[in-house]
């Protein structure tokens, strides 16, 4: 088992290497070297699985030792981690399989395969990582390959303005984590998550201080996860290629907030902090769904439907449900990577056309899609028999339960917002005339082995995996599971989705005119802006960078530099030049002068000496 | 060769170098190159027999010494019994750490500056540089400190003077304008500024000389005196200028703008590295007891170089002056953790120190390869870079990435382990410095969008990008070296820790 923790560990890194270097050789190399790096790692991961004992894996090294101080770094490989690590390699595979077609084409390949399994690296890091500092490491790994691959396609202004911001963005949260990672090595005097459960369940940790340090690392979250208010670089993400998005943007980095979270679960729970993170999230929820609703390209309505989704496992977590939160990021990585991957498929049939408003009618050309798609869809919506049902159902009960009024009214929103934006998305995509004769005159097949495959995988599992929810449950939490009992919730979220799946149906297919006039409305408009625009918190958020930042902070700074500090030290030349200007008064000719000159000089001198001598 | 020959030999080698050299000049690099692995090697040797000195035959007294001092006596020479005074040379792993670096960037050095003009003074100035360089690491008497100190200045100045770059400055001070050609006005700030505030530096060694009567550094710490107020600031000065600290800051840009590239990796990895080693081994080290007194003024001097520097170089547009600010806001750091006066947090400031230097050279190479292939220096005119320049750009990620602290560089280490060092010794309000990974996140990502991604500007597509190959082989040992020192920095805290092992008992 300690092998299939080492190939876990280093296969990444060095397939990464590999495909860089073999694909520069001969450019299908590199695929083939990612695929079979790709494969091993699920390997690994299921070997993990099917081998583990009751006892976590568990092993520490010393990574630094500098004065008193040591830096640990540790693997731990519980539950928790190899249900990760089976999302993590298992999509990530099927997203490597499926680019052979999507990024066929792409003359740059070895450099694309190279950071998708420098990607995957760095998320098995955080997932197997024991210390906050060892989760960092990889945390931050993701976020360099997220950087990277966003633009991707660095030629383009959009794509390099996406990935600086997206950097950016999490990078703000991650400076949090530091802050945190600190306070914890100084004043707890460890880093170990493990520990920090265990001395949280002990209430040995001062209790302001966890509080601190959980929001810190809630920060870090927040900014990873694309919650309130670190939210708008996901919805630009969607500049890379759609396979980036469904592996990092829709099904496992976004998932690392909720992780760690998740990991720190007793430590959160210590302290106030869930309370803060059922807030922020159930208000990130409600703000992606309704935002997701007005959306036109198909990968923006799959980024706010996936931030609304991590913030309704985020509310599982914060309202106290382990279970919940977790159950859901599962069943939401496993569906969102089935739409995204099938909107790979749509973009590439339709020639890399984005715009779901530009497409229509695709259910005759891509049948197969048009069911995967459904099927993620009916998933994401939470209709049962699939996945998505049970995990969702589960969170709004468990917010109905123990949440506060806020948190149950939003979540609710947001868990029945998601068929009316899916459903639309459908329509759009699938039904209905062709609304642009270019795109459907020239249509591609999509590949049976490399496309339909990997959907038919992932569509078939959104549906096998509601047979396994009370197992994950009781892999995750053991027996102290307490189910919420809502009364009839079921009933009326069904009732309810099925409303609005009828008012979407009717207004997108039969009712367009109608849809027309209402969106001509002034007070809708001025909505629909707001919504489109992702309540202009991006707008808000990159003012203040521009405005206060740079062109205020930073030009300041630039100005007292320039006509304060180093004015001080030019002047030092004009002062030079003053003091020779008066000496050189002195030089007049005259006897009498150079001898008073000579007098005063002496005297100055006697007085110094007297000074210095005297005085110190 | 005993080791007083390494420090003065340059001086011969250098004039033999450049007068044998005429007509062959290309040869000079070559002598350079084997003079700079010969230092390399010694250094080598020294930090082995530093850190084993029980595997080396030494006389046990001189075991003991070292075990007892920590420093590895190399001699004394041209003794002045009047004045008790002499070149005496020891060495601590502080010290050897610093030649170490210095010889190795010295050789990198060599490599950058394959095709520089007139090669056969360029080289002999870089042959004669290394001298009191290694001098002023080497000598523990304050005075030739000092004077070798000061000797450093010379070749830098001609270096940066002739071999600079083109343009006049004007400067307009109350009605008196200033106009030099733009290198020659940054050689002289350069060489007038530090020179100046070694004065501070040199009245405060005679007046440590006045309390102690000793002018050797080993003498003078076991005498140990509470220093008063004013040898310190003077000497604090004399360090923080060459730092830089602010507000002592504005020599560096303009230096580092005009002078070539590769002794910009000079004047960030060595210049600067003596200011920080004065400060560690004359202030911290010769007077802890004042040191304490005026520790937080060195964390809020600190705090605000890091952070001004930080602000200054996001507003930059200028590639190489905003490399420049990143390098003054990463010495900022390395004040702040010297600051602690703690063992841990010295370590963590020698490896910051030796981080900076790794990581801060790529940068300036790779700013001056860029100046050199689209001539212009100002980012926004640039774009699209690495469509052409793969390798270039590669490196400059990678060495940027190092800048603003990602893990598995160097720059995180030495960040995590700073952080962690100001926190324990002054409580959770330093963790602020954390956001100067925020900020050096903004510059440096913002100029890699500026110059590396985006469309091909004009100015790009005009240019030509090549690189030779002893450029790309220094640039890849860089690569190498933070990445290798970021995953395994336990070598050089090795080091670290037993430079700083006399503080594990306070």
């Amino acid at each position: 088992m300690n092998n299939a923790v080492n190939v876990l560990l280093l296969a990444p890194f060095i397939g990464s290497a590999l495909a860089y270097i073999l694909g520069k050789m001969k450019k299908p190399l590199a695929f083939w070297v990612a695929e079979i790096t790709g494969a091993i790692l699920f390997l690994a991961s299921v070997v993990i699985f099917l081998k583990y004992s009751d006892a976590p894996i568990n092993f520490d090294l010393n990574w630094i030792h500098y004065g008193n101080i040591t830096i640990p770094f540790g693997i731990y490989i519980d539950h928790l981690s190899i249900i990760m690590l089976l999302v993590a390699t298992g999509l990530g595979f099927l997203d490597i399989h499926f680019a052979h077609d999507y990024m066929g084409e792409d003359p740059d390949q070895p450099r694309y395969y190279a950071k998708v399994l420098f990607f995957i690296g760095g998320m098995i890091l955080l997932v197997v990582t024991k210390d906050l500092i060892g989760a960092f490491v990889g945390w931050e790994f993701m976020g360099l390959a997220s950087y990277l691959l966003i633009s991707y396609w660095y030629f383009k202004n959009s794509a390099a303005n996406a990935g600086m911001q997206a950097f950016l963005y999490t990078r703000f949260g991650d400076i949090f984590i530091l802050a945190a990672i600190a306070l914890l090595m100084v004043f707890v005097g460890t880093t170990n998550l493990v520990e920090l459960n265990h001395l949280a369940d002990a209430g040995e940790i001062n209790k302001t201080l966890a509080l601190v340090v959980a929001l810190f690392v809630f920060m870090g979250a927040i900014g990873k996860s694309g919650q309130f208010p670190l939210y708008p670089w996901l919805m630009n993400a969607m500049e890379g290629p759609t396979t980036v998005s469904a592996l990092i943007h829709g099904a496992t980095m976004v998932n690392s907030g909720i992780y760690i979270v998740a990991r720190m679960f007793d430590f959160f729970a210590y302290t106030e902090a869930l309370f803060v993170v059922a807030n922020v999230a159930a208000l990130s929820a409600f703000i992606g769904s309704t935002s997701a609703l007005v959306q036109k390209e198909i990968k923006k309505i799959l980024a706010y439907s996936t931030m609304s989704h991590l913030s309704i496992a985020f509310v599982g977590l914060g309202v106290g449900s382990l279970a919940a939160g977790i159950l859901h990021l599962v069943n939401h990585a496993v569906f969102k990577a089935l739409l995204f991957l099938a909107a790979g498929a749509v973009i590439y049939i339709a020639h890399h056309t984005k715009d779901a408003w530009k497409l229509g009618g695709l259910i005759k050309t891509a049948p197969w899609v048009a069911i995967f798609f459904a099927m993620g869809s009916l998933s994401l919506a939470g209709v049962p028999p699939f996945s998505g049902f049970f995990s969702k159902e589960l969170v709004v009960a468990s917010a109905w339960e123990w949440g506060n009024g806020f948190v149950k009214t939003f979540v609710t929103i947001a868990a029945l917002l998601s068929i009316a934006y899916i459903t639309r998305l459908w329509i759009l995509i699938f039904l209905g005339e062709p609304r642009n004769e270019d795109i459907a005159g020239s249509v591609k097949k999509p590949s049976t082995l490399w496309m339909r495959l990997p959907l038919a995988i992932l569509a078939f599992l959104t549906l096998a995996l509601s047979l396994w929810q009370d197992d994950i449950i009781h892999y995750i939490v053991g027996d102290n599971f307490v189910e919420p009992h809502v009364e009839g919730l079921t009933v009326f979220m069904l009732t309810s989705m099925f409303i609005i799946f009828l008012i979407v149906v009717g207004l997108y297919l039969k009712g367009l005119n109608l849809l027309y006039k209402i969106a001509s409305h002034h007070f809708v408009q001025t909505i629909h802006q707001i919504l489109y625009n992702g309540y202009y918190v991006e707008a808000m958020i990159t003012w203040i960078s521009k405005n206060i930042i740079v062109n205020s902070i930073a030009r300041a700074a630039k100005w007292f530099d320039t006509y304060v500090v180093d004015y001080i030290v030019n002047a030092t030349v004009a002062l030079a030049l003053y003091t020779y200007k008066f000496f050189k008064l002195g030089h007049t000719g005259r006897i009498g002068s150079y001898m008073g000159q000579m007098v005063l000089g002496v005297a100055i001198i006697v007085v110094a000496i007297l000074i210095i001598v005297k005085g110190l | 060769m005993v080791a007083v020959d390494i420090i003065f030999a340059p001086i011969f080698l250098s004039a033999l170098v450049y007068f044998l050299t005429r007509g062959a000049e290309h040869l000079t690099k070559y002598v350079a190159l084997a003079w700079f692995i010969v230092l390399f090697i010694i250094s080598l040797n020294w930090l082995n027999q530093i850190m084993h000195p029980e595997s080396y035959a030494f006389p046990p007294e001189i075991i003991n010494y070292i075990k007892a001092t920590g420093f590895l006596p190399l001699g004394e020479y041209l003794r002045v019994p009047a004045f008790g005074f002499s070149l005496t040379l020891q060495i601590d792993a502080l010290s050897v750490a610093m030649l170490i670096l210095t010889a190795a960037l010295l050789i990198l050095v060599v490599f950058t500056s394959w095709e520089e003009k007139n090669q056969a003074a360029y080289f002999s100035l870089l042959i004669l540089f290394s001298g009191p360089i290694f001098g002023v690491f080497m000598t523990t008497n304050v005075l030739w400190f000092f004077m070798f100190w000061e000797l450093t200045l010379v070749p830098m100045l001609f270096l940066v003077g002739y071999w600079g770059a083109e343009g006049v400055e004007v400067k307009k001070v109350f009605n008196i304008e200033i106009k030099l050609p733009s290198r020659v006005y940054a050689a002289l700030k350069f060489f007038l500024y530090t020179h100046v505030f070694a004065m501070f530096m040199f009245v405060g060694f005679f007046l440590l000389f006045k309390q102690t009567g000793y002018w050797d550094f080993t003498l003078i710490k076991e005498a140990a005196i509470v220093t008063p107020a004013l040898i310190w600031w003077l000497m604090f000065l004399g360090f923080a200028a060459k730092l830089p600290l602010f507000p002592f800051h504005t020599w560096l840009p303009d230096a580092h703008v005009q002078a070539p590239s590769s002794i910009s990796v000079l004047l960030a990895g060595v210049l600067l590295k003596m200011g920080a080693y004065g400060l560690i081994r004359f202030i911290i080290e010769l007077m802890p007891v004042t040191t304490a007194r005026f520790a937080m003024w060195m964390v809020v001097l600190g705090l605000i170089t890091t952070l001004y520097a930080g602000f200054l170089a996001i507003y930059e547009r200028h590639i190489k002056k905003m490399v420049a600010y990143s390098s003054i806001s990463h010495m900022g750091l390395v004040v702040v953790a010297a600051a602690t006066l703690s063992y841990d947090g010295l370590s963590a400031a020698l490896y910051e120190m030796i981080g900076h230097a790794l990581v801060i050279s790529p940068l300036f190479l790779l700013a001056g390869w860029l100046h050199h292939k689209t001539h212009t220096w100002y980012m926004d005119e640039m774009g699209g870079i690495m469509k052409y320049a793969p390798y270039a750009s590669a490196i400059f990620i990678l060495a940027g990435m190092a800048a603003l602290g990602l893990p598995g560089t160097m720059g995180f280490i030495g960040e995590l382990t700073i952080i962690i060092s100001a926190v324990k010794s002054f409580g959770w309000w330093i963790a602020i410095i954390a956001f100067a990974g925020m900020i050096s996140a903004g510059y440096i990502i913002w100029s890699i969008r500026r110059v590396f991604h985006g469309e091909p500007s004009e100015v790009v597509k005009r240019s030509e990008f090549h690189m030779s190959f002893p450029e790309k082989f220094a640039l890849a040992v860089y690569a190498f070296l933070i990445v290798y020192f970021g995953v395994n920095p336990q070598p050089i805290f090795d080091i670290a820790n037993k430079a700083f092992s006399f503080f594990g008992g306070m």
